[in-house]
């Protein structure tokens, strides 16, 4: 029995698993547009917002936390090069690096940014099907000229259905080289190629099966996508995001 | 009435390996037909061609009387496919949306994928996981989860890759069931396998498959016999002379 990554659909009845694909999409790109420009306050109140939607989702916290560990690395890394590498008058010598308390606040407040756009992407991702982004995108680029909207949105929900398998792959990949010694190499470089082509094999052996079965269940760009039908509800989301996100902005330039 | 005819059939692959040479068969509607052989004797090439999944490279195939390369979309809607490995399969983020890829892609009416996929959940016995992720279903689960899938498109013929492979006594059970539920209700089975074992008791027809070729045609009983001549393991109550049972007996 495969396990699956943070990043898949989770079903559930909340609130936010009912809202229209297409909403939940123009959320996720405003408010991830809004933190950019807002700074502690502004972020504290939208971590709230996102913490609330995080509960009423019911995703087992201490899962996405091992889930996004590498991530956490990451902002870890870009914490201490913000902090380190940041303008302004040094308030404490380690050496050749400099800590300044402006360099500090950057990082904190770029981490803090880069957490919740990630997380807003994750409730997205965990209360949408892959089949409901689809048809959200292909609503968003139908009046965009030159842009096969079908073939498009057919592309990314793809790379969906992908993101879970590429995972369990490279797990299972990991626990067979493990189990014949490869931590033994302490060669990080020796230890991504072992990892890198096998992987990036088994995942186009994996499209490959994925397009047989496609075809043989008919797959085509013209199908019965699922009927996107806005209610009160999503309305009703609607304004409370914008009205936050105009108090945000307001609050910034007051 | 013949489902399937297939004259002078050869598919070369394009790296000039030749895959299946010169196969006629014809195969009657309601049939439950073996294909067995060992690994690279032909059997899943023969039978992708059966929903245009391959192309022949020489000679025709004809679905329910029809050309399939006139209309490849109704003969993938009358010959459904269950692969060897069931994960490939399934496309859906649930059980249920994952039953719904074919209709869907028949451009069908939501109210009658709605009932299809009903239907189709009942047949397979998955109504209490309707809205569960497909992977995190067992073995047998997700091999029912794609018979189901295959059952809303309304097949005439449903072809089994391999339908036993990694699954433990539980699992097997539980697919030959359903196997057997789909043949009484009236639909052409084709199972390819290289372990007789455990589904020759139910087949009325079995073909042996070497190097591409059809090279025996006939009667469970009477040519089960020869399994051994053509790489494929003679069940044991067969050897000792009896009757082989069913695994659900």
């Amino acid at each position: 029995m495969a396990e699956l990554t943070v990043f898949s659909f989770y079903p559930g009845t909340s609130l936010v698993h009912q809202l229209d694909a297409r909403f939940k999409f123009f959320f996720l790109i405003v408010l991830s547009l809004i933190c950019l420009h807002t700074s502690f306050q502004g972020l504290a109140a939208l971590s709230t917002l996102i913490t609330a939607v995080v509960w009423s989702i019911r995703l087992p916290l201490t899962y996405i936390i091992k889930e996004l560990r590498y991530f956490l690395l990451l902002i870890v890394l870009v914490f201490v090069a913000r902090t380190v590498f940041s303008d302004g008058m040094p308030d404490v010598n380690l050496g050749i690096f400099s800590i300044s308390l402006n360099g500090l606040r950057n990082g904190l407040l770029i981490c803090w940014r880069l957490a919740f756009i990630v997380i807003c992407g994750l409730a997205f991702i965990s209360t949408t099907r892959s089949s409901e982004i689809k048809a959200a995108v292909q609503w968003y680029l139908t009046p965009v000229p030159f842009i096969p909207e079908k073939k498009v949105a057919t592309m990314m929900s793809l790379i969906m259905r992908f993101v879970p398998i590429i995972f369990d792959q490279a797990k299972e990949t990991m626990e067979a080289q493990r189990a014949r010694g490869i931590e033994n190499r302490k060669n990080p470089v020796y230890r991504l190629v072992k990892l890198g082509i096998p992987l990036i094999r088994r995942t186009f052996e994996h499209a490959d099966e994925l397009v047989l079965a496609m075809e043989a269940r008919c797959y085509s760009e013209s199908r019965t996508d699922p009927p996107l039908i806005s209610h009160k509800r999503d309305w009703l989301s609607l304004l409370v995001i914008m009205v936050l996100c105009i108090a945000l902005l307001l609050f910034r330039f007051i | 009435m013949n489902i399937i005819e297939i004259e002078n059939l050869s598919h070369r692959f394009a790296d000039g390996t030749i895959g299946i040479e010169d196969i006629d068969l014809k195969i009657r509607e309601g049939s439950f037909v073996v294909f067995a052989g060992p690994n690279g004797s032909g059997k899943t090439t023969l039978l992708r061609h059966l929903n245009g999944l391959l192309l022949p490279t020489a000679g025709s195939v004809k679905i329910a009387g029809w050309p399939l390369e006139k209309n490849l979309l109704r003969a993938r809607q009358l010959v459904g496919m269950m692969f060897q490995d069931a994960d490939s399969q399934i496309v859906g983020e649930t059980v249920c949306e994952d039953i719904a890829f074919g209709p869907e892609n028949l451009r069908m009416e939501r109210s009658e994928i709605a009932k299809r996929v009903h239907n189709a959940l009942g047949a397979v016995g998955l109504n209490n996981l309707a809205e569960q992720r497909p992977h995190l279903l067992s073995g047998g689960e997700k091999r029912r989860l794609a018979i189901a899938g295959i059952l809303a498109m309304e097949p005439k013929v449903i072809v089994f890759d391999e339908p036993f492979s990694s699954l433990d006594y539980p699992g097997v059970k539980q697919i030959l069931s359903s196997i057997l539920t789909l043949h009484q209700s009236g639909h052409t089975i084709l199972v390819t396998t290289h372990d007789l074992e455990k589904i020759i008791a139910h087949a009325d027809r079995l073909i042996f498959m070497n190097n591409g070729k059809i090279v025996r045609d006939g009667s469970p009983e009477k040519i089960m016999a020869e399994a051994e001549t053509y790489g494929v393991r003679q069940p044991y109550a067969s050897r000792l002379g009896h009757k082989v049972m069913s695994w659900l007996s």
